[in-house]
C-alpha cells in the first residue's frame, strides 16, 4: 500500500515538493491514510487547539469547538455553525464598477459590470481573502458547499466523527 | 587465444556491459553496475570482469587494444539533473517565447498512457535557458532565403553585452529559416565574438545552422541548446574514460557511437549526436547477425532492467527517425528508429489495495537500490524478485555469483505487498506478474510488426539484453515469427553491435525540390546539377571532419543520400544514392528508381505512387571508414545431446506448477545441441528459461534458436 511520511505530505500542502515527485504521487494509487495525515499537518499549522474535522479552503476549516462545529479561519476567527453559509459573516468587497475591476485586471479586458460583479470574502480579523465569487448583480451570495460530515466520516473514512465535550 | 583488439562498452541506466573482441572475432563479455557520478569506475569494473573472463590483466588488455568504444549516459544525466552550463539565447524578434512554449507533445512525451490522458500531470520540461536570458533581435529571412528585414546590428550588440554581463558560459543563436540562408546567424555570431573579445570574456558561441541546417526551428533550437548545455560535462566523462584507459596502457583515443549508427572520436563537434547511442548498438548487431543467418527482415528486442526497446529491419532497410526525443525535448538528430515501452526486470510492482488492480512500473528499481533480492536496500517488489521466487534465477549464480540473491527476503516482501493483497498464493501471483510483463512486451511486438504491414512469418526475432532471454518465451509466444534467436552473449549484444560499427559522419541539409511525374530531360538534368552541387559541399565538410579525426583520405568512402517522398506525403524515406554523383537526366532517373525500390521494400510494391511526382526534402552525405569487427565463428554441427553442458536440476515454477528443470551452462553449449524444456540455461550475465515442451537448438554459429511447441 502506498504511504508517504508526514514531511512529504507537509511539503505537498505547502507546494514545496519538487514537480517530479508531485507527479509521481499524482500517478500512483492514492495513499489510504492521506486524509488523516493532511489533517495532522494542518492541525500543527494553526495556532488553536480545536480539532479540525474538514478543511474547506486553503485557510478555512470546519472544526470541533467545544460542543459546536464551526467554520474557522486559520487565525482563529469563527464564522459560526458550519451548516450556515460562512460568507454571510465575512467582510465583503464587491467590485461592480469599471474602476474597481480595472484594479485587478490592469492590462486585460474586463467584464461588463452591468452583467457581472466580483465579490471578495475577507476574514474580519486577519484580512485573508478566503473566497472570490463571480455572479450577476443581484444574485444571492452563493452557499458553496454544505458537507455531510457524519456520512463522510462513517462511510468513507470508516472512523467515528470526533465528538467535542457535550 | 589472441589478446583482444576491440573493447566495446555500453553503459545503460542499470548495468555497464563490456565486450572484448580479438583479431579472429572471438569475444568475451563482462558486466558491472553503472556508476553515474564517475562513469570511469563502472567502465573499469566492467572491463575487468571481461578481462577476467579472458584470463588477462587490465594492463595486458588495454596495452594491446586498437579500439576502445564507449557509449555512456553522462550527457543524459547532465540534462536530466539540469546541472549543465549557463546559457544565453539570441533569436529572431517575436520568437523569444519559443523556449517556454516548446512543442505541445513535449508536455507529455515519455508519459504512461494513463498519465497522457490526465492533463493535470502534463508539464513542459524545464527550459534549458531562462526567458530573461533570451533576447530577440530584429531581422527576418523568409522561406526562400531572401532577406525581408535586415539585421539590426545595434540590437545584437546590446543583447550580447547583456549576456556577457549575465556571465553566461555560452551564447546560442537561432534565427528563423537559417537552414535556408544562414547569413544573419553568421553575422550575429561575428558581432557576439567581437563583443566577447572586447569584454575579455571566455564564452562559446554556437549557431543553429552549424548544428544541422534542417527545417523545423524548435528541434534545431533544442539541439543547439542541448549541445551547449550538456556536452561539456559529457565530454569530461568521456575524457575520464579515456584517461582511465590510458592509465592501463591504451595508446589511442576513445571512440563513441553516433545515434545514426557510426563511430566518432570524443572530440566530435556535435557531441549531442551521441546521446541516444545505447540502444542503437543492438540494431547494428542485428543487421550483422541477419547477414549471417540469411534473413534481412529482423525484429530486435532488447530487454534490460527498465525498458524494452524494439527495432525493425525490413528487407535490409532500417528506418531513420529525424526528430527523436531526448528527455522530452524534440531534437533534430537523425537516429535509427526504435520503439520503446517501459518493461524490464527492474519494474516495480504495485497492487492497489482498493481495486486489486496490478500495475507494473513505470518506475524501475534500477541498480541502486535494485530489487529486494539484491539486498541493497530495495523495498519494492520487482519482476526480478518474481523470477528469483519462482526459481528461474539462480540465487548463487547472478552475475556469476557476485550478487547473492536473497530469495526468502524477496518472497516475504512479495507475499505481504502483492500476493496477500490479491489473496492468491505467492507462486500464482509472481507468475501472474511475469505474464503481465511478457504480455505487454508481446503486444508491443505485435503492434510494431503490424505497423510495417508485413506478416510476422517473414521476420526473425532477436532477443537480447540482460533480461531478454529470461522472458523470451512469453514475449514471442503466439506471434508466429519465422525464427526466434538469442545469444550466449545476449547481455552484451548492444556492446557487440557497437563494435560492428564503422567510423562515420553524416552531414545533411534541408531542401525542397519537386520533380513532376512527367518531368522531361532538361528538368531532370537541372535537378541533378542542383543536387550534385549540394552533395559536393556536404562531402567536403564530412571528409574534412574525418581527416581531422586522423583517418587517411584513401580510407574514407562517401555515399550521398536523399530523404524523399511522393509529393504530398508527410513522411520521408532515406534513399542511399546508387550513383556517386548526379550529372544528367539518366542519373536522376536512377535515383528516382532507387527511391521507388526502397519505398516498395519498406511498405509494399503495390503502394508505389509515382503519378503523384516526387519530392526531395533533404540531401546528405555519409562518410565512412572501416574498422576491425568481431566475427562469429562457424563450426560444424556436433551431436544433439547437450550432456556436456548439463550441470544439475532445480525446482522452477512454470505454467502453474513446479517442475524439475534441467540446468545448463550457456557457454558450454556446442553447435548441434538440442535442449527440451522445462530447462534453464545459465550464463553469468543472463538466463534463458525454456518452457515445458519448447525446445532450443544451437546452430553452427552457436546461436540459440528457440522453438515454441
Amino acid at each position: 500500500m502506498t504511504s508517504y511520511t508526514k514531511e512529504v505530505i507537509s511539503d505537498l500542502i505547502a507546494g514545496q515538493l519538487p514537480w517530479p515527485q508531485t507527479r509521481r504521487i499524482m500517478s500512483t494509487y492514492k495513499d489510504e491514510d492521506r486524509f488523516f495525515k493532511v489533517i495532522e499537518v494542518l492541525q500543527e499549522r494553526v495556532p488553536w487547539d480545536d480539532p479540525i474535522l474538514l478543511p474547506i479552503s486553503d485557510h478555512l476549516f470546519i472544526c470541533q469547538s467545544g460542543s459546536e462545529r464551526v467554520t474557522k479561519c486559520e487565525c482563529g476567527h469563527s464564522f459560526g455553525d458550519y451548516r450556515r453559509n460562512w460568507k454571510l459573516q465575512a467582510l465583503i468587497n464587491v467590485r461592480c464598477t469599471e474602476a474597481s475591476l480595472r484594479e485587478i485586471y490592469p492590462n486585460n479586458d474586463i467584464p461588463d459590470p452591468d452583467w457581472m460583479e466580483i465579490r471578495e470574502f475577507i476574514c474580519p480579523d486577519c484580512s485573508t481573502i478566503h473566497e472570490v465569487e463571480a455572479a450577476a448583480p443581484g444574485y444571492p451570495i452563493v452557499h458553496d458547499f454544505e458537507p455531510d460530515l457524519e456520512g463522510f466520516y462513517r462511510e468513507w473514512l470508516k472512523k467515528p466523527l470526533p465528538e467535542g465535550p457535550s | 587465444m589472441n589478446t583482444p583488439i576491440v573493447i566495446g562498452i555500453d553503459a545503460g541506466g542499470t548495468m555497464t556491459d563490456t565486450i572484448l573482441v580479438d583479431r579472429n572475432g572471438h569475444f568475451k563479455i563482462g558486466k558491472a553496475a553503472t556508476t553515474p557520478h564517475n562513469e570511469a569506475e563502472g567502465f573499469i569494473a566492467s572491463a575487468e570482469d571481461a578481462a577476467d573472463a579472458w584470463g588477462i590483466s587490465l594492463e595486458d588488455l588495454f596495452s594491446h587494444l586498437d579500439v576502445v568504444l564507449y557509449s555512456g549516459t553522462g550527457m543524459l544525466n547532465t540534462l536530466l539533473s539540469r546541472t549543465g552550463r549557463r546559457l544565453g539565447l539570441i533569436t529572431t524578434k517575436g520568437m523569444e517565447d519559443m523556449v517556454l512554449m516548446g512543442r505541445g507533445l513535449q508536455a507529455w512525451a515519455d508519459y504512461s498512457y494513463s498519465d497522457r490522458l490526465h492533463a493535470v500531470t502534463h508539464q513542459h520540461p524545464d527550459p534549458l535557458v531562462p526567458r530573461r536570458r533570451t533576447h530577440g533581435v530584429t531581422e527576418r529571412i523568409d522561406q526562400f532565403g531572401d532577406v525581408i528585414i535586415p539585421l539590426y546590428e545595434h540590437e545584437v550588440a546590446a543583447a550580447a553585452r547583456k549576456l556577457i554581463d549575465d556571465k553566461v558560459d555560452a551564447i546560442c543563436i537561432m534565427t528563423i529559416f537559417s537552414h535556408v540562408n544562414p547569413a544573419h546567424e553568421k553575422r550575429i555570431a561575428e558581432i557576439c565574438r567581437q563583443e566577447i573579445a572586447g569584454a575579455g570574456a571566455d564564452i562559446n558561441v554556437l549557431t543553429s545552422h552549424e548544428v544541422r541546417p534542417v527545417i523545423r526551428e524548435q528541434s534545431r533550437l533544442n539541439s543547439i541548446l542541448i549541445e551547449a548545455y550538456a556536452t561539456s560535462r559529457g565530454r569530461k566523462q568521456l575524457r575520464g574514460i579515456e584517461d582511465a584507459s590510458k592509465k592501463y596502457g591504451f595508446r589511442y583515443g576513445v571512440q563513441t557511437l553516433l545515434s545514426f549508427g557510426g563511430l566518432t572520436s570524443i572530440n566530435h563537434p556535435r557531441l549531442h549526436e551521441t546521446m541516444i547511442s545505447g540502444p542503437i548498438g543492438g540494431i547494428l548487431g542485428a543487421a550483422y547477425v541477419g547477414k549471417l543467418i540469411g534473413n534481412d527482415s529482423l525484429i530486435c528486442s532488447d530487454m534490460g532492467g527498465t525498458s524494452f526497446d524494439m527495432g525493425v529491419i525490413t528487407r535490409g532497410q532500417t528506418r531513420i527517425e529525424n526528430e527523436p526525443l531526448m528527455d522530452r525535448f524534440k531534437l533534430n538528430v537523425p537516429t535509427l528508429h526504435l520503439d520503446t515501452i517501459g518493461a524490464g526486470a527492474g519494474m516495480i510492482l504495485k497492487v492497489d489495495p482498493l481495486t486489486k488492480k496490478v500495475s507494473l512500473g513505470p518506475e524501475s528499481a534500477g541498480s541502486d537500490p535494485g530489487p529486494i533480492c539484491f539486498d541493497r536496500g530495495g523495498t519494492e517488489p520487482t519482476i526480478a524478485d518474481c523470477d528469483a521466487i519462482l526459481g528461474r534465477l539462480n540465487p548463487d549464480y547472478f552475475l556469476g555469483g557476485k550478487v547473492k540473491l536473497q530469495v526468502e527476503k524477496a518472497r516475504l516482501a512479495f507475499k505481504e505487498k502483492c500476493a496477500d493483497v490479491l489473496g492468491v498464493s505467492v507462486e500464482e501471483a509472481a507468475e501472474g506478474m511475469i505474464d503481465m510483463l511478457e504480455g505487454d512486451a508481446n503486444n508491443a511486438l505485435r503492434r510494431v510488426i503490424s505497423g510495417q504491414g508485413i506478416h510476422p512469418s517473414e521476420y526473425t526475432l532477436l532477443s537480447y539484453g540482460g533480461s531478454g532471454p529470461l522472458h523470451l518465451a512469453g514475449c514471442s509466444k503466439g506471434i508466429g515469427f519465422r525464427d526466434v534467436l538469442t545469444f550466449q552473449f545476449a547481455a552484451g549484444f548492444s556492446a557487440f553491435g557497437c563494435t560492428t560499427a564503422d567510423y562515420m559522419r553524416r552531414h545533411s541539409v534541408s531542401i525542397q525540390i519537386d520533380i513532376g511525374a512527367r518531368a522531361d530531360n532538361s528538368e531532370l538534368t537541372e535537378t541533378a546539377n542542383r543536387i550534385d552541387r549540394v552533395w559536393r559541399d556536404l562531402e567536403r565538410a564530412a571528409v574534412e571532419e574525418m581527416l581531422a579525426d586522423g583517418h587517411a583520405r584513401e580510407k574514407v568512402r562517401t555515399v550521398p543520400f536523399l530523404m524523399m517522398r511522393y509529393t504530398g506525403q508527410l513522411e520521408d524515406v532515406e534513399v542511399m544514392s546508387p550513383i556517386p554523383a548526379a550529372t544528367n537526366a539518366d542519373d536522376m532517373r536512377k535515383v528516382i528508381d532507387q527511391f521507388e525500390t526502397v519505398y516498395a521494400k519498406i511498405n509494399h510494391r503495390v503502394s508505389r505512387y509515382g503519378e503523384a511526382g516526387f519530392t526531395i526534402t533533404e540531401l546528405g552525405v555519409i562518410a565512412t571508414a572501416d574498422k576491425v569487427k568481431p566475427l562469429l565463428v562457424k563450426r560444424p554441427l556436433g551431436p544433439s545431446n547437450p550432456a556436456a553442458a548439463h550441470k544439475g536440476t532445480r525446482e522452477a515454477y512454470i505454467g502453474g506448477r513446479w517442475h524439475k528443470a534441467d540446468l545448463y551452462e550457456m557457454d558450454l553449449l556446442e553447435p548441434g545441441h538440442e535442449i527440451s524444456g522445462p530447462a534453464i540455461v545459465e550464463h553469468p550475465a543472463t538466463t534463458l528459461v525454456i518452457d515445458p515442451q519448447d525446445r532450443v537448438f544451437i546452430d553452427e554459429w552457436t546461436l540459440l534458436h528457440y522453438e515454441h511447441a
